[in-house]
């Protein structure tokens, strides 16, 4: 079973290096704010030229 | 789409307030008021209008605005705001209190698009706070400011912005600690299962020494920082020779680290790596659900949030704007409407209209004369006045009475805690019984008498004891929350709990502010006189005399005045088809001082052709909850009483409402609410005041809990322990009693902890706790004790009706 | 610093978004195909087409074609619009397309031709294997490139679920593929049988967590708030359902090895990590139901929600389903049926499928400026796709319980009640022909979209070239000051490639040691390596497919011993390389079938299954006895045994041929004997030597 050792070894170096993936996101403020993000991807930037008729993209449904 | 959400005309398309007769359409869209239509056409100008798709009249209503931004041209005053400039590039962060939902988020970081100086905006929705990065050559924080005010998002501009320590960045540590022990959990958790299961024994060679390492290696982390603040606290209790919550938990800790060590080491066992990590990992995320806080929401507010950045100075005849810091005695200052005096001052102008509710929160405006003495905080009412400055804002009477209040904090730290009281005796508990196995085992079998010592360590852990009271309180703290009602943090509740007398602020508490009743006593006017007055009211800048107006306006069809004259602080007075109405103070409408004395409530005498018809008075009204309240409380035995800043002319009102004759004091000046919440404490009585106005912070801050009630939450609040909605006044009952409750709960949960120590105790003092034992017992006691403290609370939080209300 | 004006990528989506049509539609045909073959065994044709043959196609082309395309055009679209960026290079992304589509060719056609590893979903032989790492790690600087230079700070938890997917299943492709060369196509597992199978399934469990359901969720995560227009019910829940996955879902694989050979404390761990799953991927499903919350009345007209929705609860009951069958009571009757097909597809149509259709009818309209062709066409796929799923997953639900109840149901008198196991088959055979109903009109829908969508195309023009603008991302102002924080910035993105080669490079170091020391199975004295011919014989078996419906597992229940004989021990498989355990039992359990009965049975078998048992489904091998056996490779065979630590004794590789034919004509005089004339060179005559020799080396040692 000597494998055991190899997939234990694998399984922690990955899980070890999502562990300094965590730390780092909370430390650059990631998670500051929880609620904007989610609201914000709903914005889709389209360049609007003050004539044109304005309606964000994820308005209009299929 | 969220955009074609109808909305029922009489809604304002932007505010969503319903819009009275005089709305403003445009396009077919209706508007409660012209400032939300100016918002409107503001945005769809600009392309904005996706604002409203994400949320149905999401607007705020806007006040119009005058040039009181113009300070912010004064480099002086801009520098200190701005965070730092870098090339053309300039930063700045504003709270935003308006800011509410999805679509204000949208707005806000479009700003660019309204001011094209704007490069990026970005909003902290938990903080309320913008981030706006601009370039200073394309435009200036004069117009940002101006452009959000204009769409109705004034960011908060005040002095305590000027002195700005740096923003309070809530800890990130605990999050840390938290990560990681639950990162080394779950892979002890996986090495150690192995053993469980296969009973100690492998196919081959055998893994388990390796586990075990890897195991210590994982936990060192752990013990090592994730645990530290355990420790740490442990040790200095132990050297202020008070044993509080932590002692027990990092007696558990450190035996089960050392007892681990031991045996794998020794290869006797594979140790008890995995509760010690879970242990801490479930300690750990009950302190941080503890620490629930409204970021949003100071409670340490004082009277510098609310004071102007900068004032206009006279230099001779022209002015300048200065820093309201900059400001030496013997400055002359030129007020303008609305602006709050910010020092003690003179008035050298004639007279002046001022209103020290900011101060007393009785909103009655008194009339100064030349040479009259204002104080700071007082907001000044109609024409603009010149003062002279006596003593700096830091020597002013309003910052004397922040000052008394100062210092008091730590009575309220000293309050012993639920938990510290319980803990000790745990501690002594525990140590006996372990000692006893040590001592019982010794003779016969000395391996196993030091065996059963550690066990008893290990399983009596305390994890009841620091977790039922986190998770009670937290889970409490937060439904309160939700239903408007905000504490400044847990122990908050613990003290709520054993409060024995109330003591309410009157007007502005007990009554709300505001909204008067207008009340006329004398001879029975006729339509026609109602009208004549109701016009000549009208026409005044006066307050009160528009409080007439409303109250008389059954015919609104105004009728044309001649010789209209308003002196100020006076009356008002005009001629109406001939007849002459004059609406003012006693003195202005010339009657002898001579009758009724002593009513001192706010008055206005009305006569015709000089003739005195009657007096309105204008008398606070209580909320509807108030009586009911009040009668509640008494009967659930706690000691109320009224302090109340005002004149004494409502007594009998009150003394009915409370049902009681002792307890009702007038006239109280901040200091002296204070002193009788000072009072009442050295009774050794645990008083909670309930209070709005800056005339009660120093009564607040001394009580063991104090209550602030505010209108709107971004209102003026004093420092506090709480923050109710008005709206939610009658709710305080409720409050108590859900307190109370908690207590009882942690209790039960106390109960329950114990039953599973006696469980393992068991095991341990035979000497034959086993690692799997441990593992099944400590997860199965915290979480059970989570559960049911949790649900406790939410179903009393239930059956008391707190669910129903809103925030 | 100014608002710098960038263009979004769309070309590469729409690129992918074609390809995970087509491959679908691909993957579901062979899906309907091989659920025809079961009832209908004469639909096996030739020596090509057989079940054995097709059946890794399908899978491979469904989770690597069809759900991989899918993941990749969700990515590239969303990843763009989250980082506000467009992607790294073009250059990487085109190779990347291109790389991928190549492989899926390559793969279907030497999976066709019998070239396979013969380990579950990773049956692709080595040159593929190493094209694989080198697409894949191309996607990952592309994708990772893009995330450092993004204009906006905040990584949406979508990003992070990508970022999940790129790192592991780079780790697991790797582990699991090491294996040694023996020729251009063929190659032996470095690991061998326990072993194997524990590395095959810690990376089998894995390509589900980390290839089905992490990437999805992140698509997930962006495309149902877009599709909804409303932002997902809980961030805060989403960011902490993503690191609890994150920490829990990379131990869950032995739950697939309950009673096998695999240690106990192996097996029981997989069990628990798999419950333990159970909280975080529900969490997942609550907060993307809850997303929807209060746009119930739009998800009653809007078809892609409706397919969300359908995903969204389909993957909530695969991941309930998921830790129950870990359970050893439930897996002691789920396993090696139809249960588990049932449970897979339940996770592919529902959840990858549907997801997958919902994103393609969002994204198609918008990427061609334009309104979807025909709604109604759209729901009707909905409709008939949700009817196929619930038509293929009750009948296989139902067949692999009745069937497993038929295995394990003894007579009063203690004696098998259905000893023999083709009973049990055509018993549910009705339940066979339903299923391919049920695929038959899944397949139906997905064609109506490739219709409808196609039209959606030519309706509109492409918007190759999406312009966007977003101010360049500002230092914190926290750290205004200094340069450092950009480098921090990046760190995230280096740790992770980093530790990703500090992995491999630990995993080569450590692979040296383990493969040359004996590995530490309990070794049976009686077990002895394969003879060439064996060995050759083995290497057929592997190469038809047979493991696809025949077990060589005994687990130690009475019912199977009784059926099969001795169960199954770790020590036996000590020269599998790779070992062919099998997941799902068609047909019979084979790991003792050696010397159960004659070689001129298995010879007709082979030739015709249906005249030794009567009503067999089993394709015939009748091409077998054609083809010679090429012997030239037996020598590269016994060396290539040899460095992976099989006993064959010092130069035996150039002596192994002599043995080879020895063996080989004796087992052609015992069938001239049987009045059965074939040359001893034909490749009959080796499965026939690998058949008998299955499982007997205990038996040998017991005293009968």
């Amino acid at each position: 079973m000597s494998v055991i050792l190899i997939l234990i070894a694998f399984s922690l170096l990955v899980a070890g290096s999502f562990l300094v993936g965590f730390l780092w996101s909370v430390k650059t403020g990631q998670y500051d704010d929880d609620v904007s993000p989610a609201i914000r991807i709903l914005f889709d930037e389209e360049i609007v030229t003050p004539k044109e008729q304005p309606n964000s993209k994820n308005t209009d449904a299929v | 789409m969220l955009k074609n959400k109808i909305l029922t005309e009489t809604q304002c398309y932007h505010c969503g307030e319903n819009c009275k007769e005089e709305s403003v359409e445009l396009d077919n869209k209706s508007f409660c008021c012209q400032g939300c239509k100016l918002v409107f056409e503001l945005l769809q100008e600009n392309n904005l209008c996706g604002y409203y798709d994400l949320q149905a009249s999401p607007g705020k209503t806007q006040t119009l605005l005058g040039n009181r931004y113009a300070y912010l041209d004064q480099s002086s005053i801009s520098d200190n705001l701005i965070l730092f400039k870098e090339g053309n590039v300039s930063h700045i962060q504003f709270h935003i209190p308006a800011m509410h939902c999805a679509s204000c988020i949208w707005l806000l970081e479009h700003l660019n698009r309204l001011d094209t100086g704007i490069i990026n905006s970005k909003t902290n929705f938990i903080q309320k706070d913008l981030h706006i990065i601009f370039d200073h050559t394309k435009t200036s924080l004069r117009n940002i400011v101006e452009k959000l005010h204009e769409i109705a998002y004034p960011p908060e501009l005040n002095l305590k912005e000027l002195e700005k320590s740096e923003k309070k960045v809530s800890s990130k540590t605990r999050i840390y600690k938290i990560g990681i022990a639950g990162f080394v959990f779950g892979n002890i958790m996986l090495l150690s299962f192995p053993e469980y299961f296969s009973s100690g024994k492998y196919e081959g060679e055998d893994f388990h020494r390796i586990f075990g390492y890897l195991n210590l290696l994982l936990s060192l982390p752990v013990f090592f920082y994730s645990a530290s603040e355990f420790l740490e606290n442990a040790l200095l209790s132990f050297r202020q020779k008070v044993i509080n919550i932590d002692v027990p938990i990092a007696i558990g800790i450190v035996a089960m680290f050392s007892r681990s060590i031991y045996e794998v080491v020794s290869d006797t066992g594979p140790g008890y790596f995995d509760s010690m990590t879970g242990l801490v990992f479930f300690m750990l995320i009950g302190r941080n659900f503890q620490s629930k806080t409204y970021e949003w929401l100071s409670f340490e507010r004082d009277y510098k949030s609310y004071f102007p950045i900068a004032v206009s100075r006279l230099k001779g005849t022209e002015e300048d704007v200065v820093s309201v810091h900059d400001i030496k005695p013997n400055d002359r200052l030129f007020i303008r409407n609305q602006e709050i005096i910010p020092a003690d001052v003179l008035l050298v102008s004639k007279h002046a209209q001022v209103d020290y509710s900011f101060v007393t929160g009785e909103s009655r405006e008194v009339t100064c004369q030349y040479g009259e003495r204002i104080f700071a905080g007082a907001r000044l009412i109609g024409k603009p006045v010149e003062v002279l400055v006596q003593k700096d804002v830091s020597h002013s009477y309003i910052t004397k009475l922040w000052n008394q209040s100062s210092g008091k904090s730590e009575t309220k730290s000293k309050y012993a805690h639920l938990t510290e009281s319980i803990s000790k005796w745990f501690v002594i508990v525990t140590m006996s019984i372990a000692v006893g196995a040590l001592l019982f085992w010794y003779p016969t079998d000395p391996s196993r008498a030091m065996l059963a010592f550690t066990s008893v360590l290990v399983i009596a852990c305390a994890c009841a004891l620091a977790l039922s009271a986190p998770f009670t309180f937290g889970n409490m703290i937060r439904i309160l929350g939700k239903r408007g009602i905000y504490l400044k943090n847990t122990k908050v509740l613990e003290r709520l709990s054993n409060i024995d007398s109330i003591v309410f602020d009157k007007t502005g508490t007990l009554t709300s502010t505001g909204n008067y009743k207008v009340e006329y006593f004398g001879i029975e006017l006729t339509d026609i006189q109602k009208q004549f007055i109701a016009s000549i009211a009208h026409a005044s800048s006066h307050p009160l005399s528009w409080m007439i107006a409303n109250n008389l306006s059954s015919s609104n069809n105004k009728l044309p005045t001649t010789h209209l004259k308003e002196i100020n602080g006076k009356g008002i007075e005009g001629c109406i088809h001939g007849r002459f109405v004059q609406l003012g103070s006693r003195s202005f409408i010339h009657v002898a001082e001579a009758q009724n004395e002593n009513v001192k409530a706010s008055e206005v005498g009305v006569s015709i052709d000089g003739k005195l018809l009657g007096y309105f008075y204008f008398k606070t009204s209580y909320r509807q909850s108030t009586s009911s309240l009040l009668h509640a409380m008494k009967k659930e035995g706690y000691k109320i009483s009224v302090l109340s800043g005002d004149y004494n002319f409502e007594q009998s009102h009150l003394e009915e409402l409370l049902e009681q004759k002792e307890g009702i004091q007038f006239e109280q000046k901040p200091i002296d609410k204070l002193n009788s919440i000072k009072e009442l404490q050295s009774q050794g009585i645990k008083v909670m005041m309930v209070g709005d106005g800056l005339n009660d912070a120093g009564a607040l801050l001394q009580s063991d809990v104090g209550l602030a009630i505010a209108e709107d939450i971004n209102n003026f609040t004093p420092g506090s322990d709480g923050i109710i909605l008005s709206k939610n006044f009658g709710q305080i009952g409720n409050l108590l009693r859900f307190a109370k409750s908690g207590h009882r709960i942690i209790m039960i949960s106390f109960i329950i902890s114990i039953f599973y120590n006696l469980v393992g105790l068991w095991f341990a003092v035979q000497g034959t706790l086993s690692p799997i034992i441990a593992a099944i017992l400590m997860p199965i006691s915290t979480s059970s004790l989570v559960v049911y403290t949790v649900l406790a609370s939410s179903i009393k939080a239930r059956s008391l009706g707190l669910t129903k209300m809103r925030a | 610093m100014t608002i710098e004006k960038f263009s979004y990528d769309n070309r590469i989506v729409k690129n992918f978004a074609l390809a995970t049509i087509i491959w679908g539609l691909v993957g579901m045909l062979l899906g309907l195909i091989i659920a025809l073959q079961i009832p209908f065994p004469n639909l096996n044709i030739g020596q090509y087409l057989t079940f054995g043959r097709i059946r890794p196609v399908h899978t491979n082309a469904i989770i690597f074609a069809f759900v991989g395309n899918g993941i990749f055009m969700g990515l590239y679209y969303s990843l763009q619009r989250l980082c506000k960026a467009r992607m790294y290079s073009d250059a990487l992304s085109k190779f990347h397309f291109w790389g991928w589509q190549s492989i899926i060719v390559l793969a279907a056609v030497t999976l066709l031709t019998g070239h396979t590893t013969g380990k579950e979903y990773a049956e692709l032989e080595w040159p593929i294997d190493i094209l694989i790492a080198i697409v894949w790690v191309a996607f990952a600087i592309n994708m990772f490139g893009t995330i450092i230079k993004r204009r906006e700070r905040h990584m949406y938890v979508a990003i992070w679920f990508y970022i999940a997917t790129v790192v592991t299943v780079a780790v697991l492709h790797i582990v699991n593929s090491i294996e040694i060369p023996v020729s251009i196509l063929k190659s032996y597992s470095a690991y061998a049988g326990v072993q194997d199978a524990l590395v095959q399934w810690w990376y089998g469990h894995n390509a589900v967590a980390f290839f089905l359901t992490t990437p999805y969720l992140g698509l997930m995560y962006y495309f149902v708030p877009k599709a909804a227009n409303r932002p997902v019910y809980s961030y805060r829940l989403s960011i902490i359902h993503f690191w609890a996955l994150i920490f829990l879902y990379i131990w869950a694989g032995p739950h697939h090895l309950l009673y096998s050979s695999l240690p106990d404390w192996a097996q029981s761990l997989g069990t628990v990590f798999s419950i333990m799953l159970l909280a975080p991927s529900w969490g997942g499903m609550i907060n993307g139901l809850l997303t929807l919350r209060g746009a119930w009345d739009r998800v009653r007209e809007d078809v892609v929600l409706k397919f969300m929705v359908v995903a969204i609860t389909a993957y909530g009951m695969s991941t309930f389903e998921g830790p129950m069958l870990s359970l050893k009571s439930v897996n002691a009757i789920s396993h090696f049926t139809d249960w588990t097909i049932a449970h897979v597809h339940i996770g592919g149509m529902g959840w990858n499928g549907m997801l997958t259709f919902g994103i393609l009818y969002w994204l198609i309209p918008r990427l061609y400026k334009t309104n979807l062709y025909s709604a109604k066409l759209a729901s009707f796929h909905f409709w008939i796709a949700t009817l196929g799923i619930l038509f293929y997953a009750v009948p296989m639900y139902w067949a692999g319980f009745a069937q497993s109840l038929m295995w394990k149901e003894f007579t009063a008198d203690g004696i098998l009640k259905y000893p023999n196991f083709l009973e049990t088959v055509t018993q549910i055979m009705p339940m066979y022909k339903l299923r391919a109903l049920g695929g038959l009109m899944f397949l139906t829908g997905a064609i109506t979209m490739a219709y409808n969508l196609v039209k959606t195309m030519k309706q509109g023009t492409l918007n190759a070239e999406e312009a966007a603008e977003a101010p360049a991302l500002e230092k914190n102002e926290k750290e205004h000051a200094g340069h450092w924080h950009r480098w921090i910035e990046r760190r995230p993105v280096q740790m992770i490639i980093l530790s990703a080669v500090v992995i491999l490079i630990g995993g080569v170091v450590e692979f040296i040691p383990t493969f040359l020391v004996q590995s530490n199975i309990p070794t049976i004295a009686s077990v002895k390596p394969y003879t060439p011919l064996e060995l050759q014989g083995r290497d057929i078996y592997v190469r038809e497919g047979c493991y696809t419906c025949h077990s060589q597992m005994v687990r130690p229940f009475r019912s199977e011993t009784e059926r099969y004989g001795e169960y199954s021990k770790a020590g036996e498989f000590v020269y599998d390389h790779p070992f062919q355990w099998g997941s799902k039992r068609t047909g019979p359990d084979l790991h003792r079938q050696g010397g159960k009965y004659p070689n001129v049975w298995h010879y007709h078998h082979m030739i015709d299954p249906t005249i030794m048992s009567p009503g067999s489904i089993m394709p015939s091998y009748a091409f077998m006895a054609e083809n010679d056996l090429d012997i030239s490779s037996t020598p590269a065979k016994i060396r290539a045994m040899q460095t992976l630590g099989v006993p064959y004794p010092e130069g035996y590789d150039v002596k192994a041929n002599d043995d080879l034919t020895k063996q080989a004509k004796s087992i052609a005089d015992d069938l001239k004997k049987n009045k059965v004339s074939i040359d001893s060179n034909k490749e009959l005559i080796a499965i026939i030597a690998y058949l008998q020799r299955l499982g007997t080396d205990i038996k040998a040692s017991k005293t009968e």
